[in-house]
C-alpha cells in the first residue's frame, strides 16, 4: 500500500470522516452559515425586504455570513467580573461539542460490499442486523438509544453555560431550558420508541432499510418528533429559552465574540443533528441510494428539514413557557401514547 | 364580539336649546354645597376656585359621586410675585356621557411656606403620576400619596424645582459661521 | 444513627417545602424589550409581584422649555415627544393657542387637519402593531408594520414636506394645501393598505401563537380602566365608549361619519383589535374627506391679509402654500388660559396653556396618553407572568419618549 492509498484509507475512515468532514465539524460549519443565510433570506422574502445583500451581491449576499463570522472571531471576548474564566470559556465549547456528538451514532448510508470507495470498510463497519456495512462513526445495534441519550445531555450544558455566567437573565433562560427539556425529551423519546416498536429494532439503519418510510408507517410519531425537535433546539415558535425581547439572549447573554458564535452555533448544529435523525427515521434516509450518494442524499433530506425548521421564524411568534409546557403535556403527550399504540399495532404487519 | 356603538351616547354639541346647560347645573350644585366661586366659560369648560385647600378631599368625593371619574390632569403653576403655587385639577367623566363632553377646572393655591396639599390618590388613583411629577417639578408635597419619589428626574436632583420660575434655563446663543 | 428518618426530619421526610423563588430583575434601559426606560421587576418564580417603572431616560423638559420660547417656536418642540404622532401633538397645542387668540381656522383647513391627523393615526397604529409583534417574537409583523407605514409617511411627506416632524398645523390654518398628486397617492395608499390588511389578518390577528400570547393576557376590566385613568384604544378595549373625536369634536370630526370600535374583553387582543379597526375607520374617514373637502383658503383671513400681496401671490396662489406672516414671529396673545383636547393615536392628549400677555406662554401643561399609561402599566403588569411583561407593554402601545416628554 503506497502513501496515497494509506492517506485515503485514513481520511475516508468512517469514524473520522463522519465526525470531522462530512457531515461533521467542517460540513456542519458550512451548513451553519448556509442555514443562517437562508433563514435571513427567506424571512426577508416574507417581510418585503432584500435580506443580506451587501457582501457579494451576485450570490445574494451569501458572503455576508462569512464576513459576520470573521467579525465575530476577531471581536473581543468580554469576560465578566466574578466569573470563573475557565468555566466561562468552556461552557459554549462543551455545548457545541455535545450538540455534535449525536452524529457519531447516526447512520448516514450503507456500505456496499464491492464497487464503492467505501467498500474497503465493509467488514469493519458490518452491521449483522441489517446485513450490510453501515456508514456511521460508531456502528451499533442500539444506535437509536445512543443518539437519544447523547441528545438528552445537551440541556445540561445549557444549564452549565448559564450558571457560570452569573447573570439573572441567563439563569432564567436556563430554568426555562430545564423545564422544557423534560417535556420535549419525552416527546422525542416516545416518538422514536414508537418507531422502534413498529420496526422491532433499536437500530436506526434497520429502520431506514425497512420497506416503508417512517412518516407513512406512523405519521403521528413524525409530527411529534418534528415538534419535539423545534422545542428542543429553540426554533420558532418555541424560541422560549433565548427569547430576545424577554431575556436578551437567554443563557448566552454574557457571551461575546467567538464564544457567542459557538453558543449560537450549538443550537443550529443541534437542529442539524436532529434533522439527520429525522431524515433517517421518517424520510427513508439514504434510500434508494447506497454508498457515497446515499450519504449525500440523507444529508440533503436533513437540510430540507432544517430549512423548514428555520422558516418557522417568519411565520410564528413565540409561545410562553407555560403554554409550551401545557401544550406538550396536555395535547402532545396523549398523542405520543397513541403513536406508541399505533406502532405496536402496525408493527404486527411489519416484519 | 366586536360591537360598534352605533350612536354615541347622547351627544350634545348644539345644546343651546336646552333651558339649562349641564355645566350650569353642576356649578350651581357646587356653589350651593361648598359656597365656592364658580364660573362657566362655555358649555364645555367650568371653573371652580377653591381658596381653602383643606376641603379639597370633600369636594373631590362630592364630584366623584356626581360622576366626574376622569381626572385629566394636575398642573402646578408657580406665581413667584404672590409667593404661592397654584394647583389645577382638570376633571371630566368617562362613564357619564353628559359630563364627558365638559371639563371642570378646579383651581387651588398653596403658599410658598407650606407647599402641602392632600393627595387625591384615594379618590382618583390615576393622580399617582400627576402628583409625583408635580412633587418633583414644583416641590409640592401631597399628603397621603403612597409613593412620593422623584420620577423623571435623576435620583440626586434634590432641593431644586425645575418648573418654578426661579429655575432659569440657560440658553446657548446660536452662532453661525459665515462661509467666505 | 437511627433507621427511622421521621425522627430526624420534619413530617418524616415526606413533606415537600415549596420555597418561593423571588428576586429582582433589572429590565432596561439597555434591553431589547424595555424601550427607553428601566423596569424593575420583582419576580416570584415566573409571576411578577410588583414593578417599578424608572421613567425619565428621554425626558426633554418640554414644559419648562415652553416657558422660554415664543408661541410659534413651540410647534416643533411639542411634537418632538412623539414624532410618530406629531400631527396630533401639533394640533392639540394649536387648538389651545387658537382658543386664546380667538381665531378659527377656515373650513378647508379643518378638513386638512382631520386628513393629516387620520393619516398620522394609521401610521402610528401600524408602528404600534409592529412593535407589539416584535415583542412577541414575530419579526414578520414588525417588518410589515414598518413597511406598510411607509406609504402613509410618504403622503405626509408630500403634504407637509417632512416625514415625521411635520409642523404642519399653524395658528389659524395649515401650511400647505392638498394637491392632485397627493390625492392620487392617497387613493393608491388606501387600496394598498386595504389589500395588506387582509394579509395582516391572516398572518398576525389569526396567527395561533399571537392569539395565545394576547388573549386573556393583561386583562383590564372596565372598572380598572376607569380607576387607573386609561385613555385611547386601551380604554376602548376595556369597553368604555370614550373618544375625544366624539365627545368634543375638533377639526372636521363633527362632519365626518365614523364609528368608534369598542371591545369588552379588556385583554391585549381586544386592544390590538381596536387599533386594527381604527385603521379601517381612519381609511373610511380619509375617503370621505377626499370626497367632501370644500374649496377655500387654508389660512384664516386675519393672518392671510397680513401677508404682503406679492408674496401671497407667489406662494399661496401658485404653490398653494403659506408663507408666515410677520405677526407670527413673536405675537403676544391676550391674557387668558385654554384647555384643549385631541384624540391622538394613543389616546386623549390634553394641553393646558396659560398666557400672561407676553410673547412666551406662562405655563404649558401637556398630558400625553403614554404619560397616563405609566400608572396603568404599573398596575396592569402585577400578577402576570414574566413573559407577558413585553406582551402587555406592546399591547398598551406605551411609547417612552411620549410619556417622559
Amino acid at each position: 500500500m503506497d502513501v496515497l492509498a494509506l492517506l485515503e484509507f485514513y481520511i475516508l475512515y468512517p469514524s473520522f470522516f463522519v465526525m470531522i468532514i462530512f457531515p461533521g465539524l467542517i460540513f456542519a460549519l458550512i451548513v451553519l452559515l448556509y442555514t443562517i443565510w437562508f433563514e435571513r433570506k427567506i424571512a426577508a422574502k416574507v417581510q418585503m425586504r432584500f435580506g443580506p445583500l451587501y457582501a457579494s451581491k451576485r450570490s445574494g449576499g451569501f458572503l455576508q455570513l462569512v464576513a459576520d463570522a470573521m467579525k465575530f472571531v476577531f471581536s473581543e471576548i468580554i469576560v465578566p467580573e466574578q466569573v470563573n474564566s475557565t468555566l466561562f470559556a468552556l461552557g459554549p465549547v462543551l455545548y457545541l461539542l455535545v450538540s455534535l456528538l449525536p452524529l457519531a451514532a447516526i447512520p448516514l448510508s450503507t456500505i456496499p460490499p464491492t464497487g464503492s470507495v467505501l467498500s474497503m470498510y465493509f467488514h469493519e463497519f458490518y452491521d449483522p442486523n441489517v446485513g450490510t456495512g453501515i456508514m456511521a462513526a460508531v456502528v451499533s445495534n442500539y444506535s437509536l438509544l445512543i443518539v437519544l441519550a447523547l441528545e438528552a445531555v445537551t440541556p445540561v450544558f445549557v444549564l452549565f453555560t448559564a450558571w457560570v455566567t452569573n447573570n439573572r437573565f441567563a439563569l432564567l433562560g436556563a430554568v426555562r431550558e430545564g423545564l422544557l427539556s423534560v417535556s420535549y425529551d419525552v416527546l422525542l423519546i416516545m416518538a422514536s420508541l414508537s418507531l422502534a416498536i413498529e420496526f422491532h429494532t433499536l437500530d436506526v439503519a434497520k429502520i431506514v432499510e425497512a420497506p416503508i418510510p417512517g412518516f407513512v408507517a406512523n405519521p403521528f410519531a413524525a409530527f411529534l418528533f418534528l415538534v419535539g425537535m423545534l422545542i428542543g433546539t429553540g426554533r420558532f415558535p418555541f424560541d422560549i429559552v433565548e427569547a430576545e425581547s424577554e431575556l436578551v439572549a437567554g443563557p448566552y447573554t454574557e457571551y461575546s465574540g467567538l464564544l457567542f458564535v459557538l453558543s449560537m452555533g450549538g443550537s443550529y448544529i443541534g437542529t442539524f443533528a436532529y434533522s439527520i435523525l429525522f431524515a433517517d427515521l421518517f424520510l427513508g434516509g439514504w434510500q434508494p441510494f447506497t454508498g457515497y450518494y446515499g450519504m449525500i442524499f440523507t444529508v440533503f433530506k436533513a437540510i430540507l428539514v432544517l430549512m423548514f425548521a428555520v422558516f418557522m421564524r417568519s411565520v410564528y411568534g413565540r409561545y410562553r413557557i407555560d403554554q409550551a409546557l401545557r401544550g406538550s403535556w396536555k395535547y402532545l403527550f396523549p398523542l405520543a401514547l397513541l403513536s406508541i399504540v399505533i406502532g405496536g399495532v402496525v408493527g404486527i404487519w411489519i416484519r | 364580539m366586536s360591537q360598534f356603538s352605533q350612536q354615541p351616547p347622547s351627544q350634545q354639541p348644539p345644546s343651546q336649546q336646552k333651558a339649562e346647560r349641564i355645566i350650569d347645573k353642576l356649578l350651581a350644585e357646587i356653589k350651593s354645597t361648598f359656597n365656592l366661586n364658580v364660573k362657566a366659560e362655555s358649555e364645555r369648560r367650568g371653573y371652580v376656585e377653591l381658596n381653602d385647600p383643606s376641603i379639597l378631599l370633600k369636594l373631590g368625593e362630592f364630584l366623584k359621586e356626581k360622576g366626574l371619574d376622569h381626572l385629566k390632569s394636575i398642573t402646578g403653576i408657580d406665581y413667584p410675585d404672590q409667593k404661592k403655587l397654584a394647583i389645577v385639577y382638570h376633571l371630566s367623566s368617562y362613564e357619564n356621557p353628559d359630563l364627558a363632553s365638559l371639563i371642570l377646572i378646579v383651581k387651588t393655591y398653596v403658599p410658598y411656606e407650606a407647599p402641602e396639599i392632600d393627595s387625591v390618590y384615594s379618590i382618583w388613583p390615576s393622580s399617582w403620576t400627576f402628583e409625583r411629577e408635580t412633587y418633583e417639578m414644583l416641590g409640592i408635597t401631597f399628603r397621603g400619596h403612597p409613593d412620593l419619589r422623584l420620577m423623571f428626574l435623576p435620583e440626586d436632583f434634590e432641593g431644586v424645582f425645575p418648573l418654578r420660575k426661579s429655575f432659569k434655563v440657560r440658553q446657548e446663543g446660536l452662532f453661525i459661521d459665515k462661509q467666505a | 444513627m437511627t433507621s427511622r428518618p421521621e425522627e430526624l426530619l420534619p413530617e418524616g421526610g415526606m413533606g415537600v417545602e415549596v420555597v418561593p423563588v423571588s428576586g429582582e430583575l433589572n429590565v432596561g434601559p439597555q434591553h431589547p424589550g424595555a424601550g427607553h426606560m428601566r423596569i424593575l421587576v420583582k419576580l416570584n418564580g415566573d409571576i411578577i409581584e410588583d414593578v417599578d417603572l424608572d421613567v425619565g431616560y428621554v425626558h426633554r423638559s418640554v414644559e419648562k422649555l415652553c416657558e422660554n420660547r415664543n408661541y410659534i417656536h413651540l410647534i416643533p418642540l411639542v411634537e418632538r415627544p412623539a414624532i410618530l404622532d406629531s400631527i396630533h401633538m401639533n394640533l392639540g397645542y394649536i387648538l389651545a393657542v387658537e382658543k386664546i387668540l380667538g381665531v378659527q381656522a377656515p373650513e378647508r383647513a379643518q378638513y386638512l387637519r382631520s386628513f393629516s391627523a387620520e393619516v398620522n393615526r394609521i401610521a402610528s397604529h401600524l408602528y404600534g402593531l409592529g412593535i407589539l409583534t416584535v415583542f412577541l417574537g414575530h419579526s414578520t409583523g414588525f417588518m410589515w408594520g414598518f413597511g406598510d407605514r411607509e406609504v402613509w409617511v410618504e403622503i405626509l411627506q408630500a403634504l407637509t414636506g417632512a416625514r415625521v416632524t411635520n409642523s404642519y398645523i399653524i395658528p389659524g390654518g395649515v401650511r400647505r394645501d392638498l394637491g392632485g398628486a397627493i390625492i392620487e397617492m392617497t387613493n393608491k395608499a388606501l387600496d394598498y393598505t386595504e389589500r395588506k390588511l387582509k394579509d395582516w389578518k391572516s398572518m398576525v390577528l389569526n396567527n395561533p401563537v399571537i392569539r395565545a400570547r394576547l388573549e386573556n393576557v393583561g386583562v383590564m376590566s372596565r372598572e380598572n380602566a376607569v380607576r387607573w385613568g386609561a385613555v385611547g384604544p386601551n380604554l376602548r378595549g376595556s369597553g368604555v365608549y370614550y373618544d375625544v373625536r366624539k365627545m368634543e369634536p375638533y377639526a372636521a370630526y363633527d362632519k365626518l361619519d365614523f364609528e368608534i370600535p369598542v371591545y369588552k374583553e379588556g385583554d391585549g387582543f381586544a386592544r390590538t383589535l381596536v387599533r386594527f379597526e381604527e385603521i379601517e375607520q381612519s381609511m373610511k374617514m380619509i375617503r370621505q374627506i377626499l370626497k367632501e373637502i370644500p374649496e377655500g383658503p387654508i389660512l384664516t383671513d386675519r393672518f392671510l391679509n397680513q401677508i404682503p400681496p406679492t408674496r401671497r401671490k407667489k406662494w399661496l396662489e401658485e404653490q398653494r402654500r403659506v408663507v408666515f406672516p410677520g405677526y407670527y414671529a413673536s405675537f403676544r396673545p391676550p391674557k387668558g388660559e385654554a384647555t384643549s383636547m385631541v384624540e391622538a393615536g394613543r389616546g386623549e392628549l390634553l394641553y393646558y396653556v396659560i398666557s400672561d400677555g407676553s410673547a412666551h406662554p406662562y405655563r404649558v401643561r401637556m398630558i400625553t396618553p403614554s404619560y397616563r399609561l405609566i400608572y396603568v402599566f404599573k398596575e396592569l403588569v402585577k400578577g402576570s407572568r414574566y413573559a407577558d411583561l413585553v406582551s402587555i407593554y406592546g399591547s398598551l402601545d406605551y411609547f417612552p419618549p411620549e410619556a417622559d416628554r
